[in-house]
C-alpha cells in the first residue's frame, strides 16, 4: 500500500504539468505589456477587460446560453437513456447511436446546417413550415439566444448522454417502486427519488456542458454573431480581432473569469457529492434492472423520439450530405439537384493535405485516447477514492485548460510549447489534446469508480492482493464502462479537435478540423462537407468497434456473466 | 534617370549572381512560407517544380499572425523564411526586428507606391466591393453607387463583417471617407448610418460574407470580388459603386531566416508576372504586378485604391463608434 | 384486510419466447394473519406479490384487496400502487440514499399529504416500534443492514397500511442477524394485527414466521396451509421435500390400519400417516424427517419401523452430526445427536414413530 501515498502527488505534478503550463503562460500573458508573455508588469489589461460596459450583458447572455444549453443536454439525455435502459422501446442501438453521432460531426458544420434549416430569411425547414401553416414570419429564428442554446446543447448532448446513461442503467428500480407504493405518483417519483438519487450524474453532465459552453466558439460566431447576441468567447474573439496585434493577454484577463467560473463549479459539485456513499449502487450481488413495459405508448413514443431525432441530428447531417454535392451553397431546388455531382468529395480525396490530415487525426484520436483513459483511470481513482484535500486539487487541475475558452488556451499552448523541442510537431498536438480534454475521461470513469463499493476492492485486499492487482482484476473490469465511455468521447474529440490544433498544426503535423476550418474560410462549403461527412464515417466506424471491443471484454470478464 | 541605370545594371549582373543563388537555395531545400493569404498551393507547386526548391506554405490566420510570429521568433525558434500578411501587420513586424530587407529584381514595374519600402514589397490589394447575388437581383436593382446600399429595400437582406470588430472592415468604412468617395464627411456619416439602419447580418469575417448571399439568405455582401472565382459557378457579381478600397498585401523576407537562399528566390518568384497571374486567376486576388487582373469582368477598368493604414489604437477608437452606430437599439 | 385472486395469469415474453410467470392463481389471503408464498426462485412468488402491490399488471384474472378490487382485466380495472394504501419491504430496503432517516420514514405521510405536526409524532411513533429512535438525522447511507432493514419496515408501515408486504427481506442479511430480525418481525406484526404477504424461498423462515404458508411452483400454488400440516402432513412430495429436509422411501401400500397406512419398501414394511386414503395397491412414498429419526447403537428393539444398518457418513454440523446410514441399497439421512456414539463404519439401529412420517402418492 506505500505506492498509493506517492500516486497522488505523482499524478499531481503529471497534470499540473500538464494543464498548468499554458495556464500560468496565460496568467504571466494577462499582466504583461506586450504581446509576449515576459514584458513589464501591468494591469490595465485587467482594468480595461473588467470596466468595459458591456461586460454584464456579455456576461448574462452567457450565463443564459451555458445553463440552457446545459439543461437540454442534459434533459435529452436523461429522456434518451431512460428510455434506453429502462423501457422496452424498440430499436434500442438507434439511441445509442443517436446520442453519439453530434459528437463526431465538426461544431462549426452542425451550426451551419442549422443556419441552413432555421435561417429566418430562406431556411428549408422555416420555408416548410410556413407553407404548411400559412404562416407570415418566420417559424424560428436560429440567430438568437433559444437557436444557440438549442444547437449548443445537442452538440454537448453526446457528453450528458455519456454520462447519465451508466448511471441511469446501474439505477436501483426498486428505489422508485417503493416510492410508489408509499403512495407517490409516477411524477412525484421522478422528481423526490428519481432525479435526486442521480444527482450526481445530473450534476456532472450540468458541469462539463457549462463548461464546455463557456469555451465554445462555433456556435457563438456562427449563430450568435449574426444575431448580435454575443457571449464571453465571442466577446474575447471582438478583442481579438479588433486591430491587427491581437491582444491575448486581455483576451486571457477576460478568460479568467470562465476559469473562475468552472474551479468554483468543481468545488460546488464536490461539495454537493462529498458523501460519495450515499450514491453507492452497484454492489457486488448481481443486479438487473427490470424493464419497463411501456405497452401501448410504446410507438408513440417511439415516434416521438424518432421524430426528434430526426429533426434535430439526421436532418443537419443530410443538409451537409446535400451540400457536399453542390458547387455552392443553395436552397433545394430543381436546378440545385440538376448540379449536384461528386466533384468536391473527388476533390477533397485527391487533396495531399487532406490526405495527411486525415492520417494524423485518426493516429491522435486512437493514441490520444489510448494515453488519455490510462492517466484518467489513476487520476479518477485518485479523486474518488483517495479523496483527500490533494485529490481535490488534482480535480480543479483536470479542469484548468479545459474551462479555458478554446482561442485563448490554444495561444498558451503555444506559448509553452514553443519554449519546448516538441514545437511544431505532432506531439505537441497529442500533449496539448490530452491536456485540455482529460476531464472528459475523468468524469466517466469517476463516475463509474463511485459506483464501485468499497467492499468490492476491501475484499480483494483481504485475499492479499496488492494494490495494484486489485486494480488490475477486481476494479479494471467493472470499470470498463466508464472506460469506455471515456475512451469513445476522448477519441472522437481528438478527431475534431480544433482549438489546440489551429495553432499547434504545422505543414506536416495538418490535422482534420485545422483542414475544415481552412475550407470555411475559404467559404468551400462543399468540400467542407463532405470532409465532414468523412469524419463522421471514421470516428462513428471508430466507436463501433470501441463498443464492440468494450462489451465483448465487459461479457468475457464480468463475475456475474 | 539614376534609378533606371541601377535597375538596369542589375538587371544585367543578376544573372550570374543568380545563377549561384540557385545552387545555394537548392542546397537549402525549402523555403517557408507563413501567410495569411488563401488558395496558393497552385503558386506553391509551381515554384517547386520550376526552382526545385520546396515552396512550404504555412497558413496563419489574421488574428492568429502577430501571436505565432512574435511567440516564436522570441524563442527564437520562427521557422519562417518569408513572412505575408496585411501591411500593418508586416509594419509591425518590421519595428520589432522580424524582418530584412530586400529588394527583389522582380518588383520592377511595381506601382511606386508599391515599393516604397526596401523591406516590405506590396504586391497586392485586400480589395473589398458589394457582392450579390445575380440569380436573385434584378440588373436595374443592383447598386451603382455606395450609397445605394442606403436604400430602405435592403433591408435585412445584407451580410457584412461585425464592423465594431473586423479590423479589415473598419479600416475599409474609414478609407471610403478618407479616400472622399463622399463628396463629404457629412455624406459619408448618412451612408454610415443609412447603411446601420439597413440592418445588415453581422458575421466574424469576411469569408463567411459569401455563403448567405449564394444561397439567397441575404442579397448583397460587403465582401470581397475574389470569391466570384473562387466560389465559381454561384451567381455571384460585384456591384459597380466605383472606385474600390482595400488593405494592401505585404512580402517580406525574414531577419533570421533559416533558408535565407530559397527566401530571396521565392521572393523573386512570387513577385514575378507568372505566379501573380497565377495568383489573379486561381485565386482572383488584386495584384500589382503590372497588366494582370483577374478574370472578373470589368476589374481591369476599377479604380482599385490601397487605403491608408490605421493605427490600432485609431481602429478600436473607430470600431468603438462604428459600435454605437451599428448597435444601436 | 383479505386479499382475493382469481384466475391470475401472467405472461413474460423473453428473447422471443413466451414464460408463463403466474398460471390461473386462485387464492385467498386471510385477513390479519401473516401469509407467506414460499418456493424455489422462478416460481413466481415474487411476481404475484408485485402483482397484488401494483407494481406489474397480469395478464388476466383479478384481485381484490378488503372490499375493493384493485385488478380487474375483464372490468378493465388497474388501480396504480400509489392509490392502493399498501406497504412494500423490498429485497434491498430500496432505502432513499439522498434522505435521512426520518424523510425516508415520513416519505409516504408526506405524499398522502398528512398534516406536519402528524408526520412528527407518527414517524417518531413507529421509529421507536422499530427501535431506531434518535436516528432521525442519520443519513440513511449510515446506517448497518438491519438498521436499514427497520428503516424499510417502519416505511411500510407508518401510513398504517391495509396491506403489508415483504419482497425477501432478510436474505440481505447475514445468519445470526437474520434469526434475531426474524423473531422481532414476528413480533411486530403479531402485535400490529395486520394482514402481511411475505415473499421468502428459505423454508426455516416460512415455518417460523408465518401463520399460514402458500407453496408454489412453476407459476402455480401447489399446497396452502398452517406451518405445521406444511411439514408435518403435506400433501404434495414436492412441498414435502421443498419444506424441509426429507427421506422419500419408495414402495407399495399393502395394508391400512385406522390413520395408518402399512407400506412395502425394499427395507421392509414401513407404518405411517395416511392423510390421503392411498389405497392399498397403490404405488406410495414414505416420508420421515431426519430429526424423526432415532439412533442407538446398543440394545436390540423389536418392533415397527425399526431397520438396522451401517453409518455410511458422519458429518459434524455443529449442535449435531449430519449422519448417512445405509440399509441395504436405501440411504437415509439422519440428525445423530451427539450423545449417540456413531462411528463410520459401525453398525447403527434406526427407529421411527408411524406418527411422524406419512404417506405421499408416488
Amino acid at each position: 500500500m506505500g505506492n498509493k501515498s506517492a500516486l497522488t502527488p505523482i499524478l499531481i505534478v503529471i497534470v499540473g504539468f500538464l494543464t498548468i503550463s499554458p495556464v500560468l503562460m496565460l496568467i504571466f500573458g494577462s499582466f504583461s505589456e506586450g504581446f509576449g508573455t515576459f514584458s513589464g508588469f501591468t494591469l490595465s489589461k485587467y482594468v480595461e477587460a473588467y470596466t468595459d460596459p458591456e461586460l454584464s450583458a456579455v456576461l448574462l447572455n452567457t450565463l443564459v446560453f451555458t445553463l440552457g444549453s446545459a439543461a437540454v443536454a442534459t434533459a435529452l439525455a436523461l429522456f434518451l437513456s431512460y428510455m434506453y435502459t429502462r423501457t422496452n422501446i424498440p430499436f434500442k442501438f438507434f439511441f445509442g447511436v443517436i446520442s453519439i453521432i453530434p459528437m463526431m460531426i465538426p461544431h462549426i458544420l452542425f451550426s451551419i446546417s442549422w443556419v441552413l434549416l432555421l435561417n429566418p430569411s430562406n431556411g428549408i425547414l422555416n420555408r416548410y413550415l410556413m407553407e404548411l401553416f400559412e404562416l407570415k414570419k418566420a417559424f424560428f429564428d436560429i440567430y438568437s439566444l433559444p437557436g444557440m442554446i438549442l444547437v449548443e446543447g445537442l452538440l454537448d448532448l453526446p457528453v450528458s448522454y455519456l454520462i447519465i446513461a451508466p448511471a441511469m442503467s446501474a439505477f436501483d428500480v426498486s428505489l422508485e417502486e417503493s416510492s410508489r407504493v408509499c403512495g407517490a405518483g409516477t411524477l412525484r417519483t421522478f422528481t423526490r427519488v428519481t432525479l435526486p438519487v442521480l444527482r450526481p450524474a445530473i450534476l456532472a453532465s450540468v458541469i462539463l456542458v457549462v463548461v464546455r459552453c463557456l469555451a465554445s466558439f462555433s456556435v457563438p460566431s456562427v449563430i450568435g454573431m449574426p444575431g448580435r447576441i454575443y457571449v464571453l468567447a465571442t466577446h474575447i474573439y471582438r478583442i481579438i480581432s479588433t486591430g491587427f496585434s491581437a491582444d491575448y493577454g486581455k483576451a486571457a484577463a477576460v478568460g479568467m473569469s470562465a476559469l473562475a467560473a468552472a474551479i468554483l463549479l468543481i468545488y460546488l459539485y464536490r461539495y454537493l457529492t462529498s458523501e460519495s456513499d450515499r450514491y453507492v449502487t452497484i454492489s457486488s450481488r448481481g443486479f438487473k434492472p427490470a424493464i419497463i413495459d411501456l405497452k401501448g405508448s410504446k410507438y408513440p413514443l417511439l415516434g416521438f423520439v424518432g421524430l426528434i431525432s430526426f429533426v434535430l441530428i439526421v436532418l443537419p447531417v443530410l443538409v451537409l450530405f446535400y451540400t457536399s454535392m453542390l458547387p455552392y451553397v443553395m436552397v433545394p431546388s430543381a436546378k440545385a439537384f440538376s448540379l449536384m455531382s461528386w466533384r468536391n468529395w473527388l476533390e477533397v480525396l485527391e487533396d495531399p493535405i487532406s490526405l495527411l490530415a486525415l492520417k494524423n487525426s485518426v493516429m491522435l484520436g486512437l493514441v490520444g485516447a489510448t494515453l488519455g483513459v490510462i492517466l484518467s483511470i489513476f487520476v479518477s481513482y485518485v479523486i474518488v477514492k483517495v479523496r483527500t484535500r490533494a485529490a481535490g486539487v488534482l480535480e480543479s487541475l483536470s479542469f484548468l485548460s479545459f474551462s479555458f475558452p478554446g482561442m485563448v488556451i490554444g495561444i498558451g499552448f503555444m506559448w509553452f510549447f514553443v519554449r519546448t523541442p516538441l514545437y511544431a510537431t505532432i506531439w505537441a498536438l497529442l500533449i496539448g489534446y490530452i491536456a485540455v480534454y482529460l476531464p472528459y475521461g475523468i468524469r466517466p470513469l469517476s463516475s463509474a469508480f463511485v459506483q464501485i463499493h468499497s467492499h468490492l476492492e476491501e475484499s480483494s485486499k483481504v485475499c492479499g492482493a496488492s494494490s495494484f492487482t486489485t486494480m488490475r482484476r477486481i476494479v479494471i473490469p467493472l470499470l470498463i464502462p466508464g472506460i469506455l465511455s471515456g475512451w469513445i468521447l476522448m477519441a472522437s474529440i481528438f478527431m475534431r479537435e480544433l482549438t489546440v490544433s489551429v495553432v499547434l498544426s504545422r505543414p506536416g503535423s495538418e490535422v482534420l478540423a485545422v483542414q475544415i476550418l481552412r475550407f470555411s474560410e475559404d467559404g468551400l462549403w462543399g468540400r467542407l462537407s463532405a470532409l465532414g461527412i468523412i469524419m463522421i464515417l471514421i470516428s462513428s466506424a471508430l466507436v463501433t468497434a470501441a463498443s464492440f471491443l468494450g462489451k465483448t471484454l465487459a461479457k468475457g470478464r464480468s463475475p456475474a456473466e | 534617370m539614376k534609378k533606371w541605370v541601377v535597375l538596369l545594371l542589375s538587371v544585367v549582373l543578376v544573372p550570374s549572381a543568380f545563377a549561384s543563388d540557385l545552387a545555394l537555395a537548392k542546397k537549402e531545400g525549402k523555403a517557408n512560407f507563413y501567410a495569411n493569404i488563401t488558395a496558393v498551393e497552385p503558386i506553391m507547386q509551381a515554384f517547386t517544380s520550376a526552382k526545385g526548391v520546396e515552396g512550404v506554405y504555412v497558413r496563419v490566420s489574421t488574428a492568429k499572425y502577430l501571436a505565432t510570429v512574435l511567440t516564436e521568433f522570441e524563442a527564437g525558434k520562427l521557422q519562417a523564411d518569408l513572412l505575408q500578411g496585411p501591411l500593418p501587420i508586416l509594419e509591425m513586424l518590421k519595428g520589432k526586428g522580424v524582418l530584412t530587407p530586400y529588394r527583389s529584381p522582380s518588383a520592377a514595374g511595381y506601382p511606386a507606391w508599391a515599393r516604397k519600402d526596401d523591406t516590405i514589397m506590396q504586391f497586392g490589394i485586400e480589395y473589398v466591393a458589394v457582392i450579390y447575388n445575380k440569380d436573385l437581383v434584378k440588373p436595374k436593382d443592383v447598386p451603382t453607387r455606395y450609397m445605394d446600399l442606403t436604400n430602405p429595400k435592403w433591408r435585412d437582406k445584407i451580410v457584412m463583417p461585425d464592423p465594431s470588430s473586423h479590423a479589415t472592415t473598419i479600416t475599409w468604412l474609414v478609407g471610403l471617407k478618407e479616400a472622399k468617395v463622399f463628396p463629404s464627411d457629412k455624406a459619408w456619416m448618412d451612408f454610415v448610418e443609412g447603411l446601420a439602419a439597413n440592418r445588415p447580418m453581422f458575421v466574424k469575417s469576411f469569408s463567411p460574407t459569401p455563403g448567405p448571399v449564394e444561397s439567397g439568405e441575404k442579397l448583397l455582401a460587403i465582401s470581397m470580388p475574389k470569391y466570384i472565382i473562387t466560389h465559381a459557378p454561384a451567381p455571384l457579381d460585384w456591384a459597380r459603386t466605383g472606385t474600390l478600397l482595400g488593405t494592401p498585401r505585404g512580402v517580406a523576407i525574414a531577419a533570421k531566416a533559416p533558408h535565407p537562399n530559397a527566401a530571396r528566390l521565392f521572393m523573386d518568384y512570387w513577385l514575378s508576372k507568372d505566379a501573380m497571374k497565377l495568383l489573379a486567376d486561381k485565386v482572383g486576388e488584386y495584384v500589382l504586378a503590372p497588366g494582370v487582373y483577374p478574370p472578373i469582368d470589368g476589374i481591369a477598368k476599377a479604380k482599385v485604391v490601397p487605403i491608408r493604414e490605421l493605427s490600432d489604437a485609431e481602429i478600436r477608437s473607430w470600431g468603438e463608434k462604428f459600435k454605437k452606430i451599428f448597435f444601436a437599439r | 384486510m383479505e386479499i382475493r385472486i382469481k384466475g391470475l395469469t401472467r405472461d413474460y415474453s423473453s428473447g422471443g419466447k413466451g414464460i408463463r410467470a403466474l398460471d390461473h392463481i386462485d387464492l385467498t389471503i386471510p385477513a390479519n394473519r401473516i401469509f407467506t408464498l414460499l418456493g424455489p426462485s422462478g416460481c413466481g412468488k415474487t411476481t404475484l406479490l408485485r402483482c397484488i402491490v401494483g407494481l406489474e399488471s397480469p395478464d388476466s384474472g383479478e384481485i381484490a384487496i378488503g372490499d375493493d378490487v384493485v385488478f380487474s382485466r375483464e372490468r378493465n380495472i388497474f388501480v396504480p400502487p400509489e392509490k392502493r394504501g399498501l406497504g412494500m419491504v423490498f429485497q434491498t430496503y430500496a432505502i432513499w440514499p439522498h434522505m435521512t432517516v426520518f424523510d425516508n420514514v415520513a416519505y409516504p405521510l408526506k405524499s398522502r399529504k398528512v398534516p406536519m405536526e402528524e408526520i412528527r409524532t407518527r414517524v417518531a411513533r413507529f421509529l421507536d416500534f422499530v427501535q431506531l429512535t434518535g436516528f432521525e438525522n442519520r443519513p440513511s447511507t449510515k446506517l448497518s443492514g438491519g438498521q436499514q432493514q427497520r428503516v424499510a419496515l417502519a416505511r411500510a408501515l407508518v401510513a398504517e397500511p391495509k396491506v403489508i408486504l415483504f419482497d425477501e427481506p432478510l436474505s440481505n442479511l447475514d445468519a445470526k442477524l437474520r434469526e434475531e430480525t426474524r423473531k422481532e418481525l414476528r413480533s411486530f406484526l403479531t402485535r400490529l394485527k395486520i394482514t402481511a404477504v411475505y415473499v421468502t424461498h428459505d423454508r426455516v423462515e416460512a415455518l417460523a414466521l408465518s401463520d399460514r404458508i402458500a407453496v408454489m411452483r412453476a407459476g402455480g400454488i401447489i399446497e396452502v396451509g398452517d406451518p405445521k400440516k406444511i411439514y408435518f402432513r403435506s400433501d404434495s412430495r414436492f412441498v414435502a421435500d421443498f419444506i424441509g429436509r426429507a427421506n422419500l422411501i419408495k414402495g407399495k401400500v399393502v395394508a391400512l390400519e385406522g390413520a395408518h397406512g402399512i407400506i412395502d419398501t425394499d427395507i421392509g414394511a414401513i407404518a405411517g400417516l395416511n392423510n390421503q386414503n392411498i389405497a392399498p395397491g397403490r404405488n406410495a412414498m414414505l416420508c420421515v424427517r431426519p430429526e424423526f429419526i432415532r439412533l442407538t447403537t446398543s440394545g436390540v428393539t423389536e418392533g415397527r419401523n425399526v431397520f438396522r444398518g451401517k453409518v455410511e457418513t458422519l458429518l459434524f454440523i455443529g449442535e449435531a452430526y449430519e449422519g448417512e446410514i445405509r440399509i441395504g441399497d436405501t440411504r437415509i439421512t439422519t440428525t445423530v445427536p451427539p450423545t449417540v456414539d456413531a462411528v463410520e463404519g459401525g453398525d447403527i439401529q434406526i427407529s421411527f414413530d408411524a406418527d411422524h412420517c406419512f404417506l405421499l402418492p408416488a
